[in-house]
């Protein structure tokens, strides 16, 4: 991989090979090889991806027709040919709907796991690298936004902002309660991330190559982005990598509970109505809980595995 | 060997292989030493890192840690082979027979109990003492070490004495119940060197009163002028040479051995004498796949074909004189 | 005990300002963005706005945020907590009420989870990288990845509905007792809760109590236990699990602390009638004297979980003091 990296003094591009033979990521790469687990979690998470992306080639029906009703084998109506997985109460194909919702899920877990590392980032490397005193707040702030147990909170947050959105201007916005969803998610979800990429800032801050980039009269925030900041990424790659399945794991207990957004298909929303018709069709209950688990193992397995390549330990 | 002198051997380790086996590779940290230890004898284990020497001590007492495992070999303590025994057998041994003292002795110490819970448990596990009668002997054991107030620091936590009054605690562990052989790995590396002066005086004081053999390891050949009687030098898992002190330093045989005397800073020579700091070539070899034939071969300036195809056996050049090199004998010291 | 006092006042009074934030910033929000009293008698017809003045008067949603607010911290000082809007009871006998049915399975589920991580966890470490250590590993990574509360869904439909061995809602039949006994009754439909919620905490626990374990076993003085003659068993139990529990225990009380966290997925798939339940309601209907009084425990029970695990860890580990 190629990067332009323009010299402070020389104003002129500087092509830097980051793949190179045996470099730190290459051996990075070759021993997330290694490890089945590791590609078990990556394939499990790109054939999610696939799923939704190529949802409309891949479903059946539309997720909202309704047309089982008439023509098809109405509600509550058991895998078979035509409808793979059966169909729910309202008599969708529960199969598309599945495609669909992936589509909800890899935006709510992408998007989170984005927006909570970039909060997580800026604030763990403000307190790392500026130290003292604003170090100290930071990180009192950090750790009481980590006591708080979330999931309560961001309960209550969504519901305010469900009601309060609709009146203010935002309301024009679609899929807005979605984006409630992620903000509030990400909101709560970036200390970890804060912490570590504090430790790592702290412990890059004094390392010669930065004395070395300042003393060629780099500013703060160039030392930031071009030095520390590529050093700093590994440990905080794993920690996103989780994010993206706790992420999905919220927003389908968030739909379960009834708080999800009503525009959208969710996997946690299919089990909301699944659960009070688990009499009569069980099969419902069946399908969104194993993408889900799906997704979420997926992403621990990568982050497991990508923090072993990442992180070379003796095992012995 | 005849069983009156066998029987003044406290200590035979014959053909010991200790082998980790690792994701990497199997590390042959111990492969084939034979040795002995007699009764009441100061014995120094000389090495570089990585050479055997903690392992062999862990091999004698059987404690080698997951994924080690002695392969092969013999350990002869007074008359029984300990790889025979059981392991209940053995933890009748560990402590009481052979103890041993570690090398860290801010890490050999339980942090969350009391000197005095620590000791007295040992003590009650390997003799039927009650609760009074073990704390008595504690202390007292604490006094024979030279533990200032020993009373006090009973009652105290490791975390409140300071390095050399920690390793002073572990010796006292070690000799609650009258072992008659200390293994003791490399004691005082990680203490400030007035207080290593300190440990090596007691230790030959404990030594005259208590009347054990010391296996004492170490890298210092400096302490092995001070304390041993004789000494084992050890190079990649292997015997390089085996003698007396004296001879060691007045007569060594081995290359190894050489370059391990002559590395050693010299305070008394003239001025016009003085010369550069001698190093040994290159560097440790790779315990997984170490170098054909004499392992010391890449680094020795004397070696020839024959060191590297074939391994040395060791030989007994003179009484009490073992060298396991092709050349032993024959080598004239440049210096 | 006068430095632990004293640790102990200073830790309250950092608590108070944190305290009146975020209960402050929780009153204004719930009631800035509408009246719980119009929501509720939006729904109800033939209701005259003196009516619903009235009502508004009893409750107190006419006077202005800033007052509602001090006088509810007013009266939380002789434990009034205000009356539900919608339930009409006192909001205190209801946390109680509820709050009883939640700690039920939380405690069940925290003991449970403990003992049986510290056996897991220790097993585990002992036998680092063979095959119970990778299966006791892989089944915990497995547990934590699964949602718990499909799982609760999946335990309901083989329990309830095919074996129909346990009850599937509610704390307590409505009917007729278990066996004629009410306790046994109650722990009956105790079970496949507090499965779910073993489900939640045992991964946790018992990889924290593996890795910590590691830790220990590597260390110097335990291979010089072993090489003082003690047994094994001996040193593993004694030993090397004193040491390396402090983390599992202030784990434990933090997840004690934050118990409520848990309980709306778990009470809604359960219809278990606990302060999770309640709660999911109170929002719904911005009810907010009840979710004023849920709030409160919830910060005030973080307060004292994560005062008692740094108090723990003091008594565990001789090397911490208190600062």
């Amino acid at each position: 991989m190629l990067i332009r990296r323009y010299d402070l003094k020389l104003k002129s591009p500087i092509k830097i090979r980051i793949f190179k033979e045996n470099s730190f990521w290459d051996l990075a790469w070759k021993r997330f090889k290694r490890k089945k687990l590791g590609l078990i979690g990556l394939s499990l998470v790109l054939m999610i991806t696939v799923m939704g992306i190529f949802a409309p080639l891949l479903a059946l029906y539309d997720p909202n027709d309704q047309s089982a009703l008439i023509y098809g084998p109405g509600s509550y109506a058991p895998p078979s040919l035509a409808h793979p997985l059966g169909t729910d109460r309202f008599g969708f194909d529960v199969y598309s709907r599945i495609l669909y919702g992936a589509r909800t899920a890899l935006i709510v877990g992408i998007l989170t796991a984005i927006l909570s590392s970039i909060i997580g980032i800026m604030i763990g490397a403000i307190a790392g690298f500026l130290g003292g005193q604003t170090d100290e707040i930071l990180m009192r702030f950090t750790e009481a936004f980590m006591l708080v147990p979330s999931f309560v909170v961001i309960l209550f947050l969504v519901r305010i902002f469900n009601i309060l959105s609709p009146k203010t201007f935002l309301g024009q916005i679609p899929l807005l309660n979605l984006w409630i969803i992620i903000f509030v998610l990400a909101v709560f979800d970036w200390p970890p991330i804060a912490r570590v990429a504090r430790s790592q800032f702290l412990k890059l801050k004094d390392q010669e190559f930065v004395e070395a980039a300042r003393c060629l009269g780099a500013s703060n925030w160039r030392i930031i982005f071009n030095h520390v900041l590529p050093n700093a990424l590994p440990p905080i790659a794993v920690l996103s990598a989780l994010e993206v399945g706790n992420a999905i794991l919220s927003e389908a207990m968030i739909s379960f509970l009834g708080f999800g957004d009503p525009h959208v298909i969710s996997w946690g929303q299919m089990l909301t109505f699944a659960a009070q018709d688990m009499q009569v069709a069980p099969w419902v209950v069946i399908a969104p809980g194993v993408f889900i688990f799906l997704m979420i193992l997926g992403s621990n397995l990568l982050a497991e595995s990508l923090s072993d390549a990442l992180n070379p330990r003796l095992k012995e | 060997m005849s069983e009156t002198q066998s029987s003044e051997k406290l200590l035979k380790v014959e053909n010991l292989v200790t082998y980790f086996y690792t994701s990497s590779g199997v590390v042959k940290a111990v492969d084939d030493i034979t040795f002995d230890i007699k009764r009441g004898e100061v014995v120094g284990l000389v090495g570089e890192s990585g050479s055997g020497k903690s392992v062999t001590c862990l091999s004698i007492l059987r404690t080698v840690p997951r994924p080690g495992k002695i392969v092969g070999g013999k350990i002869i303590f007074k008359g029984s082979n300990l790889l025979e025994k059981s392991e209940t057998e053995m933890q009748k041994i560990r402590g009481k027979e052979i103890s041993m003292i570690f090398q860290n002795p801010a890490f050999s110490l339980n942090p969350i109990c009391t000197i005095g819970e620590q000791l007295v448990e040992i003590l009650r596990w390997h003799t039927g003492l009650n609760k009074e009668e073990a704390a008595e002997r504690v202390i007292k054991l604490l006094k024979a070490v030279k533990l200032p107030d020993p009373e006090r620091r009973f009652n105290q936590y490791p975390h409140e004495l300071s390095g050399g009054m920690k390793q002073r605690v572990v010796i006292a562990r070690a000799l609650l119940c009258n072992p008659s052989l200390l293994l003791a790995d490399e004691p005082t590396t990680n203490v400030d060197t007035t207080v290593q002066a300190q440990l090596l005086n007691l230790l030959n004081d404990l030594k005259r009163d208590f009347g054990m053999a010391i296996l004492f390891v170490t890298h210092d050949m400096g302490i092995v002028a001070q304390l041993t009687n004789r000494v084992i030098v050890l190079y990649c898992g292997k015997v390089c040479e085996i003698a007396d002190t004296e001879t060691i330093f007045s007569e060594a045989r081995h290359p190894y051995t050489k370059a391990l005397i002559s590395s050693v800073p010299r305070f008394d020579y003239k001025v016009s004498q003085r010369q550069k700091l001698k190093v040994i070539e290159g560097s440790i070899p790779d315990p997984i796949s170490p170098p054909s034939g004499c392992r010391f071969h890449p680094r020795c300036s004397y070696a020839d074909a024959v060191c590297k195809s074939k391994v040395p056996e060791p030989r007994e050049l003179e009484p009490g004189h073992i060298v396991a090199c092709h050349h032993a004998g024959e080598i004239k010291w440049s210096d | 005990m006068k430095p632990l006092l004293r640790y102990i006042t200073r830790r309250i009074l950092f608590f108070i300002p944190l305290f009146i934030g975020v209960t402050a910033l929780t009153f204004f929000m719930v009631n800035a963005i509408g009246d719980p009293v119009e929501m509720m008698l939006a729904e109800v017809p033939g209701v005259s706005q003196r009516q619903i003045e009235m009502v508004k008067k009893f409750f107190g949603t006419d006077l202005p945020i800033a007052l509602r607010y001090f006088k509810w911290l007013a009266n939380l000082l002789h434990l009034d907590l205000g009356v539900s809007i919608y339930k009409g009871k006192p909001v205190l006998n209801l946390l109680s009420t509820y709050g009883a049915q939640t700690l039920k399975i939380q405690l069940a589920s925290l003991a449970i989870s403990l003992i049986l991580s510290i056996f897991l966890g220790v097993t585990a470490a002992v036998n680092q990288n063979t095959k119970k250590d990778t299966a006791i590993m892989s089944l915990s990574l497995l547990c934590r990845s699964i949602p718990g509360f499909w799982l609760g869904l999946i335990l309901i439909l083989v329990f309830s509905n095919w074996l129909m061995f346990f009850p599937s809602y509610g704390a307590l039949s409505s009917k007729e007792y278990l066996f004629g006994s009410r306790f046994l009754d109650e722990l009956w439909h105790m079970v496949l809760p507090t499965l779910m919620l073993i489900f939640f905490d045992l991964p946790a626990f018992t990889l924290l109590m593996r890795s910590s374990m590691v830790d220990v076993l590597r260390e110097d003085y335990i291979l010089a236990a072993r090489a003082s003659g003690l047994g094994k068993k001996t040193v593993i139990w004694k030993h090397a699990l004193k040491n390396a529990i402090a983390p599992v225990i202030a784990y434990a009380s933090y997840t004690f602390g934050v118990m409520i966290a848990s309980s709306p997925v778990t009470e809604t798939v359960f219809t278990w009638p606990g302060v999770g339940f309640l709660f999911v309601d109170a929002i719904t209907n911005l009810d907010y004297p009840i979710i004023m009084g849920v709030i409160l425990i919830l910060v005030v029970s973080v307060f004292i979980a994560s005062l008692v695990a740094d108090i723990l860890y003091v008594i565990i580990d001789p090397r911490i003091k208190l600062e």
